[in-house]
């Protein structure tokens, strides 16, 4: 039932990424000034979007843990964080590569961006103190920093009103944002925010794995090796073809990422082999756009990488439970 | 019992100060590492009287910024020989008692440093205060007990990890950079006299009220955590 739900929502963030994608690159209309430069928007915005749902996830389910001291909880905490930092560091990467073409320069240190950078660190520290703190004190830990973290955060809503400020206002439901352009930037945010939703169902489930191999673990040196082999571990068996469609899901989206903007490149160079002028300037958008696409999915795809790794690690942990 | 809690803090404020005017060790350290940084920082900078006044927020916060955490790593670190802290926690006194008298101590060490480097700055760096000095009581209050709650709270966080002290300031320097931020700015402002250092005054209230409460709220917690 779980595993068909999985696979329902897989499959249904997998049509809305491709109808997002699309949109943003073929439907929505050229910004007057920015031009294609502007399309990392429609990565930039849903990015921040799903990880500030994610911090806030980490918020609730670490208040849900220091009340109930639910290992479930903790793990919610965990996939919430990491995830977050994660789409967070879209946001990060994304900004710049935009901003290098707005204002000219990568970074500026105003208010917005400072606290956003600000808010990264704090769950980068908060996933630091998880790797070394002990284990039976991780989750108290982390739990009481994840609080702390939490209360920064409507400083960083609240910076964009308290001090002038580089960065453009929240502009949804306003006039200032065309009609079309609102369209495609809610259809990509539905996107993002399932995507991330299922990432972090996915970390969820490993961090559950291995706080049950953790037990597997204690209950071995208390009861003895044949206890253990009697504990069966029915997370893991689900996990690996979920994992493995995740991947080839991820691989499938990255590629398609990649033919559409080179499509689109390609279609401009043949467009524009006049080059005048304004045409080294449309030349010169699409780089950013394509950049900025590229480093959006590098990191995507890398992370999942690095959840496969960690799930054949767990594959040869239990291997060796089984074994011993 | 808040008369205990309250008589509690002040026998453990009385320890901490006990201890200190005894061995000194901490204090030496603080006030020599905060001098080290006012002689290297004038090195790095060889700056005029008109930058080093633009600079100079900065400068004062970040000395004291990293002598403060020195002195709270040495403040827990201390009640972990002879089991200390395990006897607190199995003992039946408020936790409560024992944060706030470690923060008053610690408030009490910082303020000290800075009665004490504030000439120094003055005659290094040839510094004249620009805007209206007396609103530096407040900033430096404010700031001080900024850093030195959310210090005290993290650093009794960081002695329960594996790497100890090492982990200090990776926890309380991004919880503590909008504080920092505040304070550096409204220095700066009174020392150069440009804009009121008041809204940032405002927000580190705030922001101290905010960290204090939560801070209160989860010591116990922490200290605890198995």
């Amino acid at each position: 039932m779980k595993n068909r739900l999985f696979f329902l929502l897989l499959a249904v963030t997998a049509g809305l990424l491709a109808w997002g994608t699309y949109q943003a690159l073929y439907v929505a209309p050229a910004e007057a000034t920015m031009g294609d430069a502007q399309r990392i928007f429609y990565y930039h915005v849903p990015a921040a979007t799903a990880a500030s749902l994610l911090f806030w996830v980490n918020f609730v389910a670490s208040i849900w843990y220091l009340w109930k001291r639910s290992p479930v909880a903790d793990a919610i905490a965990v996939a919430g964080a990491e995830v977050g930092v994660v789409f967070f560091s879209v946001v990060l990467i994304s900004g710049p590569i935009w901003a290098r073409y707005a204002w000219g320069t990568f970074w500026v240190w105003d208010a917005r961006l400072t606290t956003s950078l600000i808010l990264w660190l704090l769950y980068v520290s908060y996933l630091i103190l998880r790797k070394s703190s002990e284990l039976g004190s991780t989750s108290v830990l982390a739990a009481s920093l994840a609080v702390f973290a939490a209360m920064d955060m409507p400083i960083v809503y609240m910076s964009n009103r308290w001090f002038r400020t580089n960065h453009p206002q929240p502009m949804i439901g306003t006039p200032n944002l065309n009609h079309d352009m609102q369209t495609v930037l809610l259809w990509n945010m539905l996107a993002f925010c399932m995507f991330a939703i299922l990432i972090a169902w996915f970390r969820f489930e490993l961090e559950r794995t291995s706080q049950t191999i953790n037990q597997l673990h204690i209950r071995k040196a208390a009861q003895g090796v044949s206890m253990a082999m009697l504990v069966p571990i029915p997370a893991l068996l689900s996990a690996k073809p979920a994992m493995l469609l995740l991947a080839k899901k991820a691989a499938f989206f990255g590629m398609s990422a990649m033919f559409f903007a080179h499509k689109k490149l390609t279609m401009f160079l043949l467009q524009t082999s006049g080059a005048d002028d304004l045409a080294h300037e449309k030349l010169v958008q699409h780089h950013y756009m394509v950049a900025g696409y590229v480093a959006v999915w590098t990191i995507y795809i890398g992370y999942l990488l690095l959840l496969m790794n960690k799930l054949r690690k767990l594959h040869q942990e239990e291997r060796e439970m089984r074994a011993s | 019992m808040s008369l205990g809690v309250a008589r509690l803090t002040s026998v453990n404020l009385r320890k901490d100060l006990r201890l200190e005017w005894r061995s000194r060790d901490v204090f030496n350290s603080m006030l020599f590492f905060a001098l080290l940084v006012v002689v290297v920082f004038s090195y790095v900078f060889d700056a005029s009287a008109e930058e080093a006044r633009r600079m100079m927020g900065g400068l004062i916060w970040i000395a004291f910024l990293f002598s403060t955490i020195m002195a709270l790593n040495q403040s827990w670190a201390r009640e972990l020989r002879n089991g200390v802290l395990d006897a607190y926690r199995v003992s039946p006194a408020p936790p409560e008692a024992l944060f706030l008298g470690k923060c008053l101590g610690n408030f009490l060490f910082v303020l000290l440093l800075e009665c004490l480097m504030a000439p120094l700055f003055v005659i290094f760096y040839n510094l004249r205060a620009l805007g209206n000095v007396w609103l530096l009581l407040p900033i430096f209050l404010l700031g001080t007990w900024a850093l030195v709650v959310n210090g005290t709270f993290f650093a009794v966080m960081s002695i329960r990890t594996r790497s100890r002290e090492l982990m200090l300031p990776l926890l309380l320097l991004p919880i503590s950079i909008p504080a920092v931020l505040m304070m550096v700015t409204a220095t700066s402002a009174v020392l150069t006299g440009e804009g009121s250092p008041v809204p940032q005054i405002k927000f580190l209230a705030g922001y101290c009220v905010i960290f204090t409460t939560v801070s209160f709220l989860l010591f116990d917690t922490v200290l605890n955590a198995e």
